[in-house]
């Protein structure tokens, strides 16, 4: 690489990290949007464990309901931060004729998604933080240091693996009306299934296997087991890593499709 | 050198063909205008120079670099106002400025195109909260804001009241005394007037006259007209013989068609205040741009007329 190339990329990277920035920006400017994609999992975090918190599970050794129910509900809040709102924005975004804009700028493709995504997973992270601090305080939940590896690339895994997703549903969704709808027809069944508001220890067999195929219960499961007390090792669980791994390829095929599309004949 | 030239170009879409073989030269520090009905191509021309669309044959070049190859350095060279086209809702007029000059290696300030479009008293204003003429300027504003030597604008005023229409004219003259190269599309015939160095009249997909608005479709050449009312008790032989294309009258109304309208106008003039009479409504006209262009679209016209017919039994 010669030196014009590397001060240009150079330049693409600041710029990417300026993106991120206007994008966080206009985030939290709407309020009603950062509503939804933010503080709902905090609050069904507040709701459920206040109903719930006393509870244990017998299916997994007396495990206290809340330390399987945090984790649970922060695969919940990482899939609301990076699948559903990047896919609904992206959606928006086509839709009024950003993207065609973005296409005619200067600024490369690449460097206006990284800046969407890095601005994504900044809000992931405080999401992030903030459950980890109501279970803390609240409920006495945590991640001891022996599983913190486990939880690491749960939620890098996991985020890299939605928010690539996320991205590359927008090519199936064929106007951002009916992006809500859509997606939580491929999201919220799941989250039934694979053990987000509820242990499914004993749910049908057939079930399970189809819900051990999608990525939300790799995600919750995985954190889960990072949270579990009674964990021992690294914490990090190699099914869940393996089938997250490949909704992350999937992912990433799809979110290049999705981009390469030429907007003008879109 | 010419800041576009585009020969042979075809865009055809399954069965149908939007644009069949055009050929044009913009040179720079011109302003060029695509004049022409809705569904004439005009915007598919504009989107294939903007580097929107692919072409199926010709050549065609911007700023001397292919526009199908989407090259960063056309991109930063060229202003694009789009037909419709968002923003991002939450980002303020400022912030917006801000954000889209940073993309470009040589911007124009914020300050300078606020002031420019005149959104002095939007600057902290969330693009989601402003009105459909402001955020036309918007648009403006941001087309410019990357210093651009060529500036692409579809269809900039449709649906602007007459005051914004003119305020927007006056900032795009603005752009010319600045030797900005533009192209403009339009379907209105006073703005094409206006603005346009050279205007290419199309429809269905082919440019059917081309030139300077004063002389398209040997409109200098043709006859002026003039109009007035036979006064009562007069016949049509009874005024005076001038040199003249055509003569003829509807009811009272008279129309006389000359190459030598000052000489036919005193000989009348002459005529009627010998005989004491008063010409009713008397005047002298050339053929406006509305009259070659609905002449040159005629068919086009025929066909809407044919659809309104259908549409109403």
């Amino acid at each position: 690489m010669n030196d014009v190339q590397t001060t240009s990329l150079r330049r693409d990277i600041g710029l990417t990290a300026w993106q991120a920035l206007y994008e966080q920006r206009a985030f939290w400017r709407n309020r009603a949007r950062a509503f939804f994609a933010f503080l709902m999992p905090i609050m069904f975090l507040v709701i459920f464990a206040s109903i719930f918190g006393k509870n244990t599970i017998s299916t997994r050794a007396g495990l206290p309901y809340n330390d399987f129910f945090v984790p649970g509900i922060l695969a919940y809040g990482i899939i609301a931060t990076t699948f559903f709102n990047n896919a609904v924005s992206t959606a928006i975004l086509r839709d009024q004729g950003v993207l065609k804009r973005m296409q005619g700028t200067p600024l490369p493709r690449w460097s206006y998604i990284a800046g969407r995504i890095a601005s994504s997973s900044v809000t992931t992270l405080i999401m992030t933080a903030l459950v980890l601090l109501i279970g803390r305080l609240g409920y006495s939940v945590h991640v001891r240091s022996a599983t913190l590896a486990g939880f690491f690339v749960a939620l890098v895994l996991g985020s890299a693996c939605f928010t690539t997703l996320g991205i590359g549903i927008v090519r199936y969704i064929r106007n951002a009306d009916a992006a809500p709808a859509v997606l939580n027809f491929a999201i919220l069944p799941l989250t039934f299934i694979s053990g987000i508001w509820f242990v499914t220890d004993t749910q049908t067999a057939w079930l399970r296997h189809v819900a051990e195929v999608f990525p939300v219960h790799a995600l919750a499961d995985a954190l889960q087991y990072a949270f579990n007390p009674a964990t021992t090792g690294s914490g990090i669980k190699g099914n869940d890593v393996l089938v997250l791994g490949i909704w992350l390829i999937v992912g990433v095929v799809l979110m290049i499709r999705f981009l390469r599309q030429p907007l003008g004949e879109a | 050198m010419n800041a576009i030239e585009v020969s042979g170009l075809v865009k055809r879409y399954d069965q149908l063909e939007a644009v069949r073989g055009v050929s044009f030269e913009v040179a720079v520090g011109e302003v060029f205008c695509l004049l022409g009905p809705n569904g004439a191509g005009k915007t598919t021309i504009t989107e294939i120079l903007e580097g929107y669309r692919s072409r199926s044959a010709g050549e065609a070049s911007v700023l001397g670099l292919d526009p199908a190859a989407g090259a960063r350095e056309l991109r930063e060279r060229v202003g694009i106002v789009l037909q419709s086209c968002g923003v991002q809702e939450y980002l303020t007029v400022g912030e917006l400025l801000e954000m889209y000059g940073r993309y470009h290696r040589h911007s124009r300030s914020a300050d300078e195109l606020i002031e420019l479009v005149e959104l002095d008293a939007k600057r902290d204003t969330c693009a989601a909260e402003l009105s459909g003429g402001q955020r036309r300027r918007l648009d403006l504003a941001l087309a410019l804001v990357g210093d651009p030597d060529l500036v692409f604008l579809d269809e900039p005023t449709t649906g602007f009241d007459p005051q914004a229409r003119r305020q927007a004219w006056a900032t795009i003259r603005a752009l010319c005394g600045l030797g900005k190269t533009i192209f403009l599309t339009t379907h209105f015939m006073d703005e094409a007037q206006t603005l346009a160095n050279r205007v290419a009249v199309m429809r269905a997909g082919e440019i059917i006259a081309i030139g300077p608005p004063n002389e398209l479709g040997g409109r200098d050449a043709r006859p002026a007209e003039i109009r007035f009312e036979l006064p009562d008790g007069c016949a049509l032989d009874q005024l005076p013989e001038v040199p003249a294309q055509e003569r003829r009258a509807e009811g009272r109304r008279v129309l006389i068609r000359t190459h030598q309208p000052v000489r036919a106008t005193a000989e009348i003039t002459a005529w009627a205040l010998e005989h004491e009479l008063e010409l009713a409504q008397f005047s002298v006209t050339q053929p406006t741009l509305e009259d070659v262009y609905l002449e040159l679209t005629g068919e086009h016209v025929a066909d809407e007329r044919a659809q309104i017919e259908a549409l109403r039994r």
